[in-house]
C-alpha cells in the first residue's frame, strides 16, 4: 500500500489507567498498527505523560486545552509496569440497567454540552462507574463532533462504549466500520442478557462492515446470542509484549494456586470455592491467591468460610502491577476457569512468568495456548484433577512450562496488526 | 528363489479407567473393563475373525503354499481368553494348518528392554510360556514392542536361544543396501529380518488414501511391484499390524478382496514363494552385517523411540513404574506383579505423546484419550494408587 489509510480509533480503556485487558489490547495493537496507518485515538481521559510515536491521542478530559493532541511524539510508553492499575470501578461490569430503564431516556438527553463539565466528566481514575452512561452519552456526541473536523477512512471502534459514537460517524460519514469485540455483555452478564448495552452492540454489530472479535471463541458467541452474518467476522488474537521476568522465593508453605482479574461472575469465582473444596478433601498443600476485586468479591469470602475454606484462601484485593507481577513470580499454578471469557490475557502474564495454566475451554486464549490444561468451566472434577497434576507431577509441569515458553515467543502484536491491515485492505 | 514372509502384530492393551485423582488410595482397579471388552468385540468381529478365516481358507486353496506369521501379545491372549475364545479357536485352527509360525515378544508389549533387563527376561519367558498354552507351539523367532531394536537386544536375544528377530530395515543402517536379504547383527550375529517399510506401508498405510498415486492398489500391480525385486533379493519381509485388515483399512476399502487375491497373484511367478520368519533363515544365508548401535522402531518418519519416550512426561511415568521393579517382586505377590507388568504396556507411553500435539493434529495417534495430557495425568493418578498399594 502506497498511503497509509487514516483510521479513526475510538477507544475507551487505555494506560496508564486499567481496570482490564480492554486498555492492555488496545496499546499493543495500536502501536504495532502504527507503523501500517495513521492512527487517530479519541479516549475518554488521555495523561500528559502519554505520548506514544506515530499515534495522535485525543483525550476528551483535556476537550479544549491546549494539549489535546500529540503530534508525532518520539517519546513512547515501554513499559507495563509503569502502569497503574485502578480499582476505583468496584464493578464496572455489568452497567446497573436500571439506571436507564426510564422510557424517557436516550443518550442524547443525557449527554453534557459545557466543555467545563465535560473535563470533569473524565478527569477521574473511574473508567465506568455509575454515571457510565452519561459518559458514554457525552463521548457520543463529542466524538461525533471532533469527527467532523478530521480526515479519515476507515472507523474502528473498541467496545459497547464507544458503538453509539461510531454508528452516529457512520451514519453523518458514510466510511466503513471496523467493530472489534473485546468483551460482549452476553460474556459479562450471561447469555440472556438482553439490556440497553446488549442492544447497542446488536445495532453496531448489524451495522458494522467487519467485526473484529479476539477469539473464535466470541466469534462464535456473536453469531449464536446476536445473529450476525459469519462472513463479515474476522478473528484477530491479541498478543503480549515480551517482558523481563523473574521468579522468587514464595513466603508461605503451600504451593499457590493464583488468579488475577475481576470477581465478577464472569470469571466463576463460585468454581474457584468449589475446584478448592474437592482439593481439600485430598490434599493440604495449596493456598488459592486471588488477587482482584468486583461484585461477587463479598460472596465468595462468605462461601469459602460457610464451606470451612478459609485457611485455603487468601484475597488479596486489587493489586498493583508490580504486586501482580510478584505474585505471578511465586505461583506454582496459574487458575481462571471463566464462564465466558473472549480472550484472557492474564492467562498470557502468567505464561510469561512460567506459571503452568487450568483454564475454562470457555476462554479465547486457550486456542492459542496449546499447551495449558483446559476443561469446561462447570466440569469442576476435571478441573480439580488437573490442579492435582500440577501441585503433584513434576513430568507435566516442566512439559506445559517449556512448551508455552515457545508458544508465547512466537506471539507479537506485529502478527496481529497485519491481520487488521488486511480487514481494512478489504474495505478501503 | 525368492520369498514373500508375512507376519501380523496382533496387541490390544488393558485401556486404563477414568481415574480421578479422587480414587488415589480408595479405588484400586485401573481397568476400562466395558472400553476394552467393547474394542475387543469390535475388532475381532471386524478384522481378526474375518482376517483369520480368510488366511485359513487361502491355506487350504494353495494347497499349504501360503504361509504366515503372527505376533500376539500376552495382554492380547488374556483379552481374548475373557471375552472372545473364539479368537484363541481361529488361531489355533491357523496353527494346526502348520502353514503359520507364531512368534516371540514381551508378555506386556513393554519398553521392558530398555528399562530393566530381568524384567524383559521375565516377560519374553512368560509369554512363549502362554503361547504354549494356548496354542501348543514354542516360539523361535522373537520381535519385540514396535520392532524396537539395536545390537544390544540382537545380542540378549541369541543368547536366550532364539535363531532369528524382526527388525526395521532401517534405511540409515542399510546404507544404500536392500532390505530383502537376511542379514546378521553386529557383534551377535544374530539373523536379522529386515521390514521392507516401502511395499509393507503400502498395504498397512496407503492401501485406502485416494490421494496416493498408485490408488487404488490392487492385488495384480502390489504382485507386480514384488516379482519385480526378482534376481535382486531373496526375501521381501511384509511386517504390520493385523488390524490392517478390517480397522485400520476397513472392509469397505477392499482390503479382504486384496489379500484373497494376493497369494495366487504372487505364486504365479515360477520363482516366489510365501515362508515363515524361521523358514527363512533356515533358507538363506545371511548377507551382511547389520549394524544398530542406536535404538530403531517402525513408528513414524523417524523410526526411533520418540513416539514412546520424547516428552518429560513419559520420561517421568516410565521412570516411576520401573523403579517399583524391586518393591513388587519383593511383594511376591501374583496379582501386585500382573498389574504392574499391565502398567509397563507401551500405549500407555504412546498415549503421552506430544510429537503431532502443536500441529493439531490430534488423531494422528489413536488413543482412548482427549489429549496426551490427560492420558498422563489418568496414568500418574493410577500408578500414585498403585505406589500406595506396594
Amino acid at each position: 500500500m502506497t498511503l497509509k489509510p487514516k483510521i479513526l480509533m475510538l477507544g475507551w480503556e487505555f494506560p496508564p489507567l486499567l481496570t482490564g485487558g480492554l486498555g492492555q489490547a488496545c496499546y499493543g495493537l495500536f502501536k504495532a498498527l502504527s507503523n501500517h496507518a495513521d492512527l487517530t485515538v479519541i479516549i475518554p481521559r488521555s495523561e500528559k505523560s502519554l505520548k506514544l510515536k506515530n499515534i495522535k491521542i485525543i483525550g476528551l478530559n483535556n476537550l479544549g486545552l491546549e494539549s489535546s493532541e500529540v503530534e508525532e511524539e518520539e517519546i513512547s510508553l515501554e513499559d507495563f509496569a509503569d502502569v497503574r492499575y485502578i480499582d476505583a470501578d468496584l464493578n464496572p461490569y455489568p452497567i446497573n440497567t436500571a439506571f436507564f430503564s426510564d422510557p424517557a431516556f436516550s443518550l442524547e438527553t443525557l449527554a453534557l454540552k459545557d466543555p467545563e463539565e465535560i473535563r470533569a466528566l473524565y478527569n477521574t481514575s473511574e473508567t465506568y462507574g455509575p454515571n457510565i452512561m452519561q459518559k458514554v452519552a457525552t463521548y457520543t456526541e463529542i466524538v461525533s463532533d471532533i469527527a467532523k473536523t478530521k480526515s479519515f477512512d476507515i472507523i474502528h471502534a473498541h467496545d459497547w462504549i464507544t458503538f453509539p459514537a461510531a454508528l452516529k460517524i457512520k451514519e453523518a460519514t458514510g466510511k466503513p466500520l471496523v467493530v472489534h469485540v473485546h468483551s460482549l455483555e452476553t460474556d459479562r452478564v450471561g447469555v440472556n442478557a438482553r439490556n440497553t448495552v446488549y442492544d447497542i452492540e446488536l445495532a453496531t454489530l448489524e451495522a458494522a462492515d467487519k467485526i473484529i472479535p479476539v477469539s473464535k471463541f466470541t466469534r462464535d458467541c456473536i453469531i449464536k446470542n446476536y445473529g450476525i452474518d459469519e462472513k463479515k467476522i474476522f478473528p484477530i488474537y491479541n498478543s503480549i509484549d515480551p517482558i523481563e521476568t523473574f521468579r522468587e522465593e514464595k513466603k508461605i508453605r503451600e504451593k499457590i494456586i493464583a488468579f488475577v482479574g475481576r470477581i465478577t461472575y464472569q470469571k466463576g469465582p463460585e468454581l474457584m470455592i468449589e475446584t478448592a473444596e474437592r482439593l481439600s478433601k485430598k490434599v493440604d498443600n495449596f493456598k488459592f491467591v486471588i488477587a482482584g476485586t468486583g461484585d461477587r468479591l463479598k460472596d465468595i469470602i462468605k462461601m469459602s468460610a460457610e464451606k470451612g475454606l478459609s485457611d485455603k484462601f487468601i484475597f488479596t484485593g486489587f493489586l498493583s502491577k508490580k504486586y501482580v507481577n510478584r505474585l505471578l513470580a511465586q505461583a506454582d499454578v496459574y487458575f481462571m476457569p471463566s464462564v465466558s471469557e473472549p480472550f484472557g490475557l492474564s492467562a498470557l502474564e502468567a505464561s510469561q512468568f512460567g506459571v503452568p495454566c487450568v483454564l475454562s475451554k470457555q476462554s479465547g486464549v486457550v486456542e492459542v495456548l496449546p499447551n495449558v490444561l483446559k476443561a469446561n468451566c462447570w466440569d469442576v472434577d476435571k478441573l480439580s484433577n488437573y490442579l492435582y497434576a500440577l501441585l503433584n507431577y513434576e513430568g507435566i509441569r516442566k512439559h506445559l512450562i517449556e512448551h508455552t515458553k515457545k508458544d508465547i515467543d512466537r506471539m507479537s502484536w506485529t502478527h496481529s496488526a497485519d491481520q487488521v491491515m488486511e480487514v481494512y485492505r478489504q474495505i478501503a | 528363489m525368492t520369498s514373500i514372509c508375512f507376519y501380523f502384530q496382533v496387541h490390544q492393551p488393558f485401556r486404563l479407567k477414568d481415574f480421578n485423582f479422587f480414587k488415589i488410595g480408595s479405588d484400586h482397579f485401573y481397568e476400562n473393563d466395558n472400553q476394552n471388552k467393547e474394542l475387543l468385540y469390535r475388532i475381532a468381529d471386524k478384522s481378526y475373525l474375518p482376517a483369520n478365516q480368510k488366511i485359513l481358507d487361502l491355506i487350504h486353496q494353495s494347497g499349504g503354499k501360503f504361509r504366515v506369521s503372527y505376533s500376539i501379545s500376552g495382554t492380547a491372549l488374556e483379552q481374548f481368553e475373557a471375552y472372545r475364545p473364539d479368537v484363541i479357536e481361529s488361531f489355533r485352527d491357523l496353527v494346526k494348518t502348520g502353514c503359520v509360525e507364531i512368534l516371540a515378544e514381551t508378555y506386556y508389549h513393554s519398553l521392558s528392554f530398555l528399562y530393566s533387563k530381568s524384567e524383559f527376561e521375565r516377560q519374553v519367558k512368560k509369554h512363549s510360556d502362554k503361547v504354549k498354552a494356548l496354542l501348543g507351539v514354542e516360539p523361535k523367532v522373537f520381535r519385540n514392542t514396535e520392532l524396537i531394536y539395536n545390537n544390544d537386544i540382537a545380542a540378549a536375544i541369541n543368547k536366550m536361544g532364539y535363531k532369528a528377530i524382526l527388525c526395521e530395515g532401517v534405511d540409515r543402517i542399510l546404507n544404500e543396501r536392500s532390505p530383502n536379504f537376511v542379514y546378521k547383527a553386529a557383534g551377535s550375529g544374530m539373523n536379522c529380518l529386515l521390514k521392507n517399510y516401502k511395499l509393507s506401508d503400502d498395504i498397512a498405510f496407503r492401501f485406502s488414501n485416494q490421494n496416493w498415486d498408485e490408488y487404488p492398489l490392487t492385488a495384480p500391480k502390489f504382485a507386480n511391484w514384488v516379482h519385480s525385486v526378482a534376481g535382486n533379493g531373496e526375501v521381501i519381509n511384509l511386517f504390520m499390524d493385523y488390524e490392517t485388515f478390517g480397522e485400520h483399512q476397513w472392509a469397505e476399502s477392499g482390503i479382504f478382496r486384496f489379500l484373497e487375491h494376493l497369494p495366487m497373484e504372487v505364486l504365479k511367478h515360477p520363482d516366489f514363494d510365501f515362508k515363515t520368519p524361521s523358514e527363512i533363515v533356515d533358507t538363506y544365508p545371511a548377507k551382511g552385517v547389520y549394524d544398530a548401535p542406536f535404538f530403531t522402531s517402525w513408528a513414524d518418519e523417524e523410526r526411533d523411540l520418540s513416539a514412546w519416550l520424547e516428552n518429560s512426561m513419559q520420561g517421568e511415568a516410565i521412570k516411576r513404574i520401573y523403579n517399583l521393579e524391586q518393591k513388587v517382586l519383593q511383594k511376591g505377590q501374583k496379582e501386585l506383579v500382573e498389574v504392574w507388568g499391565k502398567l509397563q504396556t507401551s500405549d500407555h507411553f504412546y498415549y503421552m505423546s506430544t510429537k503431532f500435539w502443536n500441529d493439531g493434529d490430534v488423531h494422528k495417534y489413536f488413543s482412548p484419550y482427549d489429549s496426551p495430557f490427560d492420558a498422563y495425568i489418568n496414568y500418574m493418578n493410577v500408578l500414585s494408587d498403585f505406589e500406595l498399594c506396594i
